[in-house]
């Protein structure tokens, strides 16, 4: 098993997957990703982030039923496990804890 | 939404995918990519839609998504595992794989270098535009000849309208034909050297040959009077990086007469001839040069032709004989063997003159064909024996792996999965060899180039034709022997095997018996070759040439410069300096010839080579003198050119007999000298020994002296050559001491008989090793199974000698079949070849007993070597287990 860190794009897709919940796929996450992050990305690169999640653990996922508009073919959709909601929260308690350390000072420069 | 039609993205594309993506990713990836592409062709254009899909396609060839090689396929880890067990096995049998390795790279490595060779020897002026509609007109007479007149190449450009382009160009030649150097100078910087390699050329030479100009212009060069083109590296030598055009030359002594016209690119090595120079004949003309070299009587210039693509060459020269008579100031009897074809002027394709022309006054050495065939069919030999090995080794090893098709089997292995196992192992091997002769032939390039002064270039190889034979050969060869082994070994049910199926007796004897003699029959046939080949090659480096060539310096002289004869006298004070003679030719180089005949018989003419001489040249050179006396210039006739000494052939060719004091007619173009003959010499060989002793006459003519012959004592060598050198400077300080050795020169002649003697002992040399090399593997394998046989013989009271008889008597008589079969073909071939020759030494029966010797020698050393341990080894340890 890799590593459970959770990389800068991979925490994006994984918060985009949460935001989606329950129809999060390719697709759909990389328009919100689009949308929201003004970001270019390709569809290879979501489903690459997409994958490494699913082997680490954070995402699991099933097939659902095929669509007219995909010519048929099913699509899979992603959830947040257990695991992968414990590494958002972990990334989102570091983040805060270290922004929190800043001292006032450091701040007021920039 | 109803259902409306949707868009099909790109096919390919989606294909691609198919074959690289995983297959369980491949499904929503590519819905993904569909859904993405209808919402593309809904805003934009279809072609914009296609290239984003493309993008988004190629995108997806990341590690995540690509299938990975083997991890889902069964044939991959099938094919993993055979590479496994081709490699296991390699190492397993260290010594034989490196055999089996060695062999095969060994033959690579040989074909390589020889097709190499032979590539570059036939591709002589193929670089040229249109060189197949290039055509050399050559004189085939009893004695064929290269050069024609010099009107001849444009009368043909304005009779015939297939003749495009035509030049006439000679080189500069000093008196007597002699291969001469002009003296040029750049005086600004005062640059002058002796320049070999000058051509007379039409203005038309560039539009038959297509060299490029490098500076200035080429095509107007020659049209100008005392215009000089220079090659690109003699440029370099006289301006250095200066541009030269525009720039003169003093030509012998006559300052600034030549202005450059153009620098040319340097004709390239697989060119039949190199020029240094070229002068235009327009020159010649404005000189007011009424010399009958350059009319229709002078057969003394080299003329080219380009046809019209597609012309018959045949059919065109068949035209000639009703053309030529228009201009040719001929009587009768010779315009009819013209038109009887006895004498020819042949088109000769400019390609094959290095290879296939050979005759008289080439401009410079040709090739052989005949040391090119036997180069070629020596390698081919040399790669069938390998070949034949690997083949042997593969197919008798095949028992030792019948365990191993066994337990395959056992676990399901179809019969083609056994068979596909055993070619794979044979390719992978192959391959390697071919790959590892690669690598060998570029360390080797170098040592071989030197070894047989070749042009050999590992480069030139990579070239598909090549690569395709040689993919093609290693195919063919691992095909040949992984055949019989999977075939042999797939016979067998597998439970049969696993029981302890004991193979009696290893098939396919015969077969490899007969392998074995073919192989034979090829080593004996190189060995016998090569022995006979180095016969004739000793004999004509060392036949006696009927002059003594040892200790003769010589020095490049100019017969016309007044001092000259100044150098002859002052060197004859050196102790050292035992004889000089001034001659216009050396024994060895090219000879001018014109016509003799007695005054009293006119009819009966030949043609005779000159020689120019003086007083000393029969003690010098050690000639015989047969009848008569030499010359000498205490007569007046003599010194007048008006006697004549003539060597034995004139003599027998001019029927004539007691000679001394008969009238001869020289006929010097169109001046008749005639004279009284005061003297015969022995004939001697005044050319190399590939043409016969032809007639020759001497006479003396000082002016036409071209070189010194100095006879040295050897002892102190290069201290007389410096006195010599410091003498000769005192008198002619302006000028160029320059000298040779003639017996190097006389060897120089024998150049390609000294490669071809050391390739082809080389190349004998691995055959028989290679094929006792292969002998060794075979019994090594079969005497393992003989192991229990000689025990038991051996308990039974039989003595080594008995046991190594019976392991050498088969193979001595397959050796004495082969020696049987391959003595008629080597005795037929080598016949064949000598008859090249003018001088023949014949094939020598202790040839043929020495192969026999050695092959029988060394197959009976091989086999008793291999032997010797199982021979010597305690019965019991092989009898006890069972």
């Amino acid at each position: 098993m890799k590593g459970t860190q959770l990389g800068e794009f991979e925490e994006l897709v994984l918060l985009v997957v949460g935001v989606l919940f329950p129809e999060a796929y390719g697709l759909n996450i990389r328009e919100e990703i689009i949308n929201q992050t003004k970001r270019k990305v390709a569809i290879g690169a979501v489903h690459s982030a997409l994958s490494r999640l699913d082997e680490k653990g954070f995402l699991e996922s099933e097939l659902a039923e095929g669509t007219h508009e995909r010519g048929g073919r099913r699509k899979r959709l992603f959830k947040i496990t257990a695991s992968g909601k414990q590494a958002l929260e972990r990334n989102h308690e570091l983040r805060n804890t270290l922004f929190n350390q800043i001292p006032e000072m450091a701040l007021k420069i920039v | 939404m109803g259902l409306q039609p949707t868009y099909e993205p790109p096919k390919i594309a989606v294909k691609l995918l198919s074959l690289v993506c995983k297959n369980n990713l491949f499904e929503e990836i590519e819905g993904d990519l569909y859904e993405y592409y209808q919402s593309q062709r809904e805003e934009k254009s279809k072609r914009v839609a296609n290239l984003h899909y493309w993008f988004h396609m190629f995108n997806f060839i990341r590690p995540f998504a690509i299938k990975k090689l083997g991890q889902n396929s069964n044939t991959i880890i099938m094919y993993r595992s055979y590479f496994k067990f081709a490699w296991r096995g390699m190492l397993r049998q260290k010594l034989q794989t490196s055999f089996h390795l060695l062999g095969l790279i060994v033959a690579f490595c040989v074909c390589g270098f020889i097709y190499s060779h032979i590539k570059y020897e036939s591709s002589y002026d193929s670089f040229l535009d249109n060189a197949d509609d290039i055509y050399r007109v050559a004189w085939m007479s009893e004695n064929p000849q290269t050069r024609t007149p010099h009107p001849m190449a444009q009368a043909l450009v304005n009779d015939f309208p297939e003749v495009i382009d035509a030049v006439s160009i000679s080189p500069i030649y000093g008196p007597g034909l002699t291969k001469t150097t002009i003296p040029l100078r750049n005086e600004k910087r005062d640059v002058g050297f002796s320049e070999p390699n000058g051509y007379f050329a039409d203005s038309t030479f560039f539009d038959v040959f297509s060299f490029k100009a490098v500076e200035g212009n080429a095509d107007k060069a020659l049209r100008k009077p005392f215009g000089i083109i220079l090659s690109e590296s003699m440029a370099k030598r006289y301006f250095g990086d200066e541009e030269a055009v525009g720039q003169t030359l003093s030509f012998m002594g006559n300052p600034d007469m030549l202005e450059v016209a153009a620098v040319v690119e340097d004709a390239p090595k697989n060119s039949h001839f190199h020029y240094n120079f070229i002068i235009s004949y327009v020159t010649l003309k404005s000189l007011q040069f009424n010399d009958p070299w350059m009319s229709w009587d002078d057969f003394g210039h080299f003329n080219y032709l380009k046809l019209a693509p597609g012309t018959e060459a045949k059919a065109f020269e068949a035209k000639i004989p009703d053309w030529a008579p228009k201009y040719l100031d001929w009587g009768e009897e010779s315009l009819a063997s013209l038109k009887a074809g006895d004498l020819k002027f042949e088109l000769q394709p400019v390609q094959s003159i290095h290879l296939h022309s050979n005759i008289r006054w080439e401009l410079e050495a040709n090739g052989s064909y005949s040391y090119l065939l036997i180069y070629g069919i020596s390698a081919l030999f040399i790669l069938l024996i390998s070949i034949i090995n690997f083949v042997n080794l593969n197919t008798a090893k095949a028992a030792q792996r019948l365990k191993e098709v066994g337990v395959k089997k056992t676990l399901g292995a179809y019969k083609s999965q056994v068979f596909s196992q055993f070619i794979f192992e044979a390719l992978f091997t192959t391959f390697l060899a071919l790959v590892l002769s690669f690598v060998a032939m570029y360390m080797l390039e170098a040592p071989f180039n030197q070894l047989v002064n070749g042009n050999v270039s590992v480069a030139d190889l990579y070239q598909a034709d090549i690569i395709l034979l040689l993919l093609s050969i290693a195919i063919i060869t691992a095909l040949l022997s992984a055949i019989y082994p999977s075939l042999y070994l797939n016979s067998f049910e597998a439970g049969q095997i696993l029981k302890g199926l004991k193979l009696s007796k290893l098939g396919g004897n015969n077969i490899r018996n007969g392998l074995l003699a073919v192989q034979l029959i090829a080593a004996i046939v190189m060995i016998s070759g090569s022995l006979v080949i180095k016969h004739q090659i000793t004999f004509l480096k060392e036949k006696d040439l009927g002059f003594k060539q040892d200790n003769l310096m010589v020095l490049e002289v100019d017969g016309y410069d007044p001092r000259t004869k100044l150098v002859k006298t002052e060197l004859l004070k050196n102790s050292a300096v035992s004889g000089i003679t001034a001659v216009s030719n050396i024994p060895g180089g090219q000879f001018n010839q014109h016509p003799i005949y007695a005054e009293n018989n006119p009819s009966e003419r030949v043609d005779a080579s000159e020689m120019f001489v003086d007083d000393d040249v029969a003690e010098v050179l050690g000639l015989k003198v047969s009848d008569g006396r030499m010359l000498s210039k205490a007569y007046a006739a003599d010194s007048a050119g008006r006697s004549f000494v003539l060597n034995q052939s004139a003599i027998n060719q001019l029927n004539l007999t007691d000679p001394i004091g008969k009238q001869l007619v020289w006929q010097d173009n169109e001046n008749l000298v005639k004279g009284t003959i005061v003297g015969t010499v022995e004939d001697f060989h005044f050319r190399s020994l590939h043409e016969p002793i032809r007639p020759m006459i001497m006479l003396m003519q000082p002016l036409n002296s071209n070189f010194m012959l100095v006879k040295v004592n050897p002892t102190d060598l290069s201290q007389t050559v410096s006195k010599i050198e410091a003498d000769y400077k005192e008198i002619i300080a302006d000028g160029q001491f320059s000298y040779q050795f003639l017996d190097t020169e006389i060897q120089d002649l024998y150049k390609e008989e000294s490669r071809t003697l050391k390739l082809i002992t080389l190349l004998s040399a691995i055959s028989i090793l290679l094929a006792c090399g292969g002998l060794l593997g075979i019994i090594s394998i079969v005497i393992k199974q003989r192991v229990k046989e000689i025990s038991i013989r051996k308990i039974m009271g039989a003595s080594a000698s008995q046991i190594l008889w019976l392991m050498n008597f088969k193979y001595l008589l397959i050796a004495g079949v082969s020696l049987l079969i391959a003595v008629p073909v080597s005795v037929y071939f080598m016949k064949d070849w000598l008859s090249n020759f003018t001088y023949q030494i014949g094939i020598d029966p202790l040839a043929y007993v020495l192969t026999a010797i050695a092959v029988l020698f060394l197959i009976g050393f091989t086999i008793t070597l291999i032997s010797m341990k199982t021979v010597k080894s305690n019965p019991v340890n092989a009898l006890r287990s069972e």
